[in-house]
């Protein structure tokens, strides 16, 4: 393999990047980025960097001369051709490769329909900039739609600046992170409050008003109004595949599908993988992340960072002796004073068993499980068992039979219901 | 192998623990507590835990 061009910039791209290199890759490495920005870590653009405690700087992920690549910045690719093994940019170049990484990530989810000045999605270090810029400029009336992650890690930054930012969180599907199931959402949604933030549980946004062309409400279903000087449009993430429409390759709700080894599948019922495309990170419809009801996608930094080191690998190996994709789920975020964090798919369980502290509490541990088997647990402030959940799912999806009482790690006693077999 | 947590850049999410659970567990306060002398075969493991960390606050050096 004399080329390898990988297409995205961020962790999983980065991470392919490196690892390609440590994995002895000596050829042309071509790294190709639609943004402008050298590579950084998302993570903290919500927390620290809405804060102002960590400059753009610290969040880097990698510099220009870094892994001997030939950087490409702020021109993304608009088109692949796989029978020639070209990709190509938006300035109509070229790029030829032998392998290629599909790292292209996600954009923020747009409002569907205009909006004026003053309402913004955040994704990015430009977006962070922008909202930082217009509460700087005095914007004191915020309000969030959505309230996911994005939306929630929003508003605690926010009314923490100790600006007297007053933040109103509309969330139409009913309560903030709702995808961790169990009680957590509630603490969340209490929290908020004491924070000072309004909560809007329930109720959908009809649209945008204006006042000289900038923001100054959202209106609600309800036909409410609330005051705005600066909307943030929180509503989720859009795979950015629309390059590789046309390419053959199948994209899954709008995702790259990929094989147990992440090689990607090309359209068509067999779906046979090409042998020098590998997918990473939340661009990903990867067949070795499943709930009970099949593959689904994840947008989590452990697994960009854990699927790029393995693409590289894999590409380099050849699918012959390519390695499966082994991974738990896993993810945190903090928010008013609560940090929390998750192993596994604990959103997609049918029954919740609060294992440690109590629901609402300062600290609280709870196993979600599916038809008695183990799908995920959560933590609140009490992150020090989840290690031990996470290696039981892992053991479960290997098919280990669990004895009773447990696997012996440190989930514990709560192992006594969960069954054997694969995840899925 | 020799391994050193930058206790001030460590966010306590707990992810090293994930990885390489023989080594890394955080305590009841979230704190990262990381076993004294692990055993060599486990070098790997650790090194998998020092790149799984978000804030790189685990350097690693082997024997």
């Amino acid at each position: 393999m004399r080329a390898v061009v990988v297409v995205g910039a961020g962790l999983a791209g980065v991470r392919a990047a490196e690892s390609l290199r440590a994995r002895g890759f000596r050829g042309a490495l071509t790294v190709v980025s639609d943004e402008t920005e050298l590579p950084y870590d998302r993570p903290p653009l919500t927390k620290q960097v809405v804060a102002g405690t960590r400059a753009a700087d610290d969040i880097r992920l990698a510099g220009a001369e870094d892994f001997g690549a030939r950087w490409i910045r702020g021109t993304g690719a608009v088109g692949l051709d796989r029978e020639r093994r070209r990709v190509r940019l938006a300035d109509g170049a070229e790029v030829p490769y032998d392998g290629l990484v599909l790292a292209t990530g996600a954009q923020a989810r747009a409002w569907p329909g205009e909006v004026p000045a003053g309402v913004l999605t955040v994704r990015g270090l430009d977006d962070v900039r922008a909202l930082r810029a217009a509460v700087d400029g005095g914007a004191r009336e915020v309000v969030v739609v959505g309230a996911g992650f994005v939306g929630v890690e929003l508003a605690s930054s926010l009314v923490g600046l100790g600006l007297g930012v007053r933040v109103t969180l509309v969330e139409p599907f009913g309560r903030p992170l709702r995808v961790l199931g169990g009680t957590v959402p509630d603490a969340v949604a209490q929290a908020a409050r004491r924070a000072g933030v309004v909560l809007r549980l329930g109720t959908g946004v009809t649209g945008f008003r204006a006042e000289g062309g900038r923001v100054a409400g959202v209106g609600l279903a309800d036909g409410s109004v609330l005051p705005a000087e600066l909307a943030v449009v929180a509503i989720g993430m859009v795979p950015a595949t629309g390059w590789l429409v046309g390419s053959g390759l199948a994209l899954p709700s709008g995702r790259v599908h990929c094989d147990e080894r992440l090689f990607a599948r090309t359209a068509g019922v067999a779906g046979v993988p090409d042998p020098r495309i590998v997918v990473a990170g939340d661009v990903a419809w990867c067949d070795a992340v499943r709930s009970v009801d099949g593959p689904v996608p994840l947008e989590h930094w452990s697994n960009a960072a854990a699927q790029g080191e393995l693409a590289a690998r894999n590409l380099l190996a050849g699918p012959a002796a390519a390695e499966p994709y082994e991974h738990v789920p896993s993810f945190w975020t903090s928010a008013f004073g609560l940090r929390i964090k998750s192993v596994g798919l604990p959103g997609t369980g049918d029954r919740v068993v609060v294992e440690e502290g109590e629901p609402g509490a300062e600290k609280v541990l709870e196993a979600h499980y599916r038809e008695g088997r183990l799908v995920g647990a959560v933590s609140v402030n009490l992150g020090k068992r989840l290690a031990g959940y996470a290696r039981r799912l892992q053991e479960e999806r290997g098919g280990v039979a669990e004895a009773a009482g447990g696997s012996g790690a440190a989930g514990g006693s709560a192992g006594a219901s969960a069954g054997s077999g694969a995840l899925g | 192998m020799r391994i050193t947590v930058d206790h001030e850049a460590c966010d306590g999410l707990g992810q090293c623990a994930l990885v390489a659970p023989e080594v890394f567990a955080l305590d009841d306060d979230e704190r990262l507590q990381v076993a004294s002398d692990p055993a060599p075969e486990l070098a790997d493991k650790v090194v998998a835990a020092a790149r799984a960390c978000p804030v790189r606050a685990i350097s690693v050096e082997r024997a």
